[in-house]
């Protein structure tokens, strides 16, 4: 349907995001130092732009599904109707974050009920992709079935060639786009296309040469296997024996989806919200009397690894886990989510060497 | 600008009456904005406006929508503010959710009922709501046990349960006798065997404590009952209500969408489900 390549400059690009950004917020990702972040478009700051490199820092999600949002409180006579505006166009975003998108959209668009403020920020959000240009040790999306260049769910994908852009059409909000500024838009030729390829071939070989020297299992080799080590509970007391409950992992995961309720009260008003929440933290499954079905810290430890390798499986023949490598940099107990697979697979914990 | 429907919203309740059923348990009934219909077994979110919200299922007959009837105990933040309030405050209402007793699929068998502590609230509901239609029940058992006899909920009201049909029985015991109590002393699963209960024909509902269910289960399993035929409540930390916050997942289950009653072949080969 949208199998029609474009070509567009990096300059011409950089004006689109200009004329884009007067009628909506657009985030790009900006280079800091190792890092890449999402932030709002800023002209003046192109050459920081970078639409290329791996994931940003931050992910995804965290635009469809803001970290703290409030969901009642604006009047104190509320409607009963969340009321959202505001269009946003994400560019940049990589495979391991859209490949998050699936598990969710099965958790706040399915069910009885949407979730009416992620509906809103989903069918609000347009998604410029863009391929991985190289990978890092910390990735390994091929081990989680997933691939270092979008394939699906994007409007518009880019692949960075020098400096031109393959552009990939992925919706018909894309191709709006690419009808509505036509003059940045040139046809692509075959040449333009061999070159995407033999770059997506390169980063590829690096993701599969940092998975097989790591020996990180593949999915299929970890499936069934979480049931098989729940009841393992050296290994899970090992693996938690250096967390410091800081839920850093729950919170960059693309996948991890959890929230807390909370009420506030100012003298005008009274308002509820949504923030996100982590399931390692020591109250996140606490009831009523202080009774705890997960009091010790290796059984939130491996509940965080039963509902990506054992819950999602079952109810949505999905691994809730996409190799984006986020949670590896962030735990400052250097807990390595590969070496958790491995050890799931094998019933060992070797923890890894500080590098 | 697009308008949704908002799952996260409160509907205002004004407290109509409050009842005072132990030294830590009242009994609150609200009369919501609008009526809230709703079937027992379901459970609903009480908030205290600006402070909190906790689920609880309503103990009141669930013919009846436009007034409902919460027992609560005073254990924690929000049930100790609910505790303080009184006739004419408005708090929240949220809900209903979850799923109800399959009290259709009960009819010509015998329902085998125990209960303890506040745990007898859903099962409040569970009665009224076998009582509409009582004829249509082989046998209702009720085997209730509370800690001393002040920990004992709906205590004048038991006694009219006791008279309600000839195919009605009840029986209380408390933990710890003293001398104003004349009745049964002893474990709630001590007496589970007392009554006649056709195991073939019958199911149980269970609703207490998680050491009380445990046992209960399996005194239940004990007397022939099968796993499918018992009906447990499971406590957990059910926050939205709606399957998404994840807090209340129990195995592949949320209880707040899948339960929070299941049957003991749901649970059974999930790991630490009494915990």
């Amino acid at each position: 349907m949208y199998n029609k390549s474009y070509i567009i400059t990096k300059s011409d690009l950089f004006d689109l995001f200009a004329r884009l950004a007067q009628m909506n917020r657009v985030f790009v990702p900006y280079r800091y130092n190792d890092n890449l972040q999402f932030i709002e478009f800023d002209p003046s700051k192109e050459s920081a732009i970078e639409l290329g490199g791996i994931r940003q820092s931050q992910p995804f999600k965290s635009f469809l599904n803001p970290a703290r949002k409030m969901v009642s409180g604006k009047e104190k006579n509320d409607s009963g109707r969340a009321s959202c505006t505001g269009q946003a166009i994400v560019a940049g975003v990589k495979a391991c974050d859209l490949s998050s998108l699936i598990l969710q959209d099965h958790v706040f668009l399915k069910g009885d009920c949407e979730d009416p403020f992620y509906a809103f920020h989903r069918h609000n959000t347009l998604i410029i992709s863009c391929d991985c240009t190289y990978a890092k040790e910390t990735c390994f999306c091929l081990a989680m079935e997933g691939r270092p260049y979008p394939t699906k769910d994007f409007d518009l994908n880019l692949s960075l060639q020098d400096n031109l852009f393959v552009v990939e059409v992925g919706s018909v909000k894309g191709m709006a786009i690419v009808n509505n500024y036509k003059t940045f838009f040139k046809d692509c030729k075959m040449g333009d296309l061999s070159g995407r390829d033999s770059m997506r071939e390169n980063v590829s070989l690096q993701v599969k040469n940092f998975i097989e020297k790591r020996g990180t299992p593949e999915a299929a080799a970890i499936n069934g296997n979480m049931k098989k080590s729940y009841d393992n509970l050296p290994f899970w007391q090992d693996v938690s024996s250096t967390c410091v409950e800081c839920g850093a992992c729950n919170l960059i995961c693309p996948t991890c989806h959890c929230f807390l309720l909370f009420d506030e009260r100012s003298q005008q008003r009274i308002g509820r919200g949504k923030v996100w929440d982590a399931c390692l933290y020591k109250t996140f499954a606490k009831v009523a009397g202080g009774h705890n079905p997960r009091k010790h810290l290796y059984e939130r430890m491996r509940n965080r690894f039963d509902k990506k390798f054992a819950f999602f499986p079952e109810v949505l023949d999905y691994f809730a886990c996409t190799g984006c490598g986020r949670c590896i940099e962030a735990c400052p107990g250097d807990i390595d989510i590969r070496e958790v697979l491995k050890g799931i697979v094998t019933g060992k914990w070797n923890k890894p060497p500080h590098d | 600008m697009t308008n949704y429907k908002n799952p996260y919203l409160f509907i205002e309740a004004q407290i109509v009456n409050v009842t005072t059923e132990t030294s830590n348990i009242k009994t609150f009934t609200l009369k919501p904005r609008e009526a809230i219909p709703f079937r027992a077994g379901q459970f609903m979110d009480v908030s205290v406006p600006g402070a909190g919200e906790a689920p609880f299922t309503p103990s009141s007959n669930h013919n009846i929508s436009e007034k409902l009837d919460f027992t609560i105990m005073n254990v924690g933040r929000v049930t100790g503010l609910l505790h303080r309030m009184e006739k004419s405050d408005t708090v929240g209402l949220r809900g209903p959710y979850g799923t109800a007793y399959p009290i259709d699929e009960w009819k010509n068998k015998e329902v085998f009922i125990v209960g303890g502590g506040v745990g007898l609230a859903p099962l409040r509901a569970l009665l009224y709501a076998l009582f509409n239609n009582v004829g249509d029940y082989k046998k209702i058992i009720l085997k209730y046990g509370a800690r001393t006899s002040r920990d004992i909920v709906y205590i004048d009201e038991i006694e009219t349960w006791k008279r309600r049909a000839a195919n009605v029985d009840v029986g209380i015991t408390v933990d710890v006798g003293d001398e104003s109590w004349k009745g049964n002393v002893g474990l709630v699963t001590t007496v589970l065997k007392d009554s006649h209960v056709d195991i073939n024909n019958a199911v149980s509902i269970v609703c207490g404590p998680p050491i009380m269910m445990k046992f209960v289960t399996f005194k239940l399993l004990d007397m022939g009952f099968k796993d499918s035929h018992i009906y447990l409540s499971m406590e957990k930390n059910m926050s939205c209500g709606i399957g998404k916050c994840g807090h209340c997942r129990v195995g592949p289950y949320y209880a707040c969408k899948d339960g929070p009653v299941f049957t003991y072949d749901k649970l059974k080969s999930l790991p630490n489900i009494w915990d």
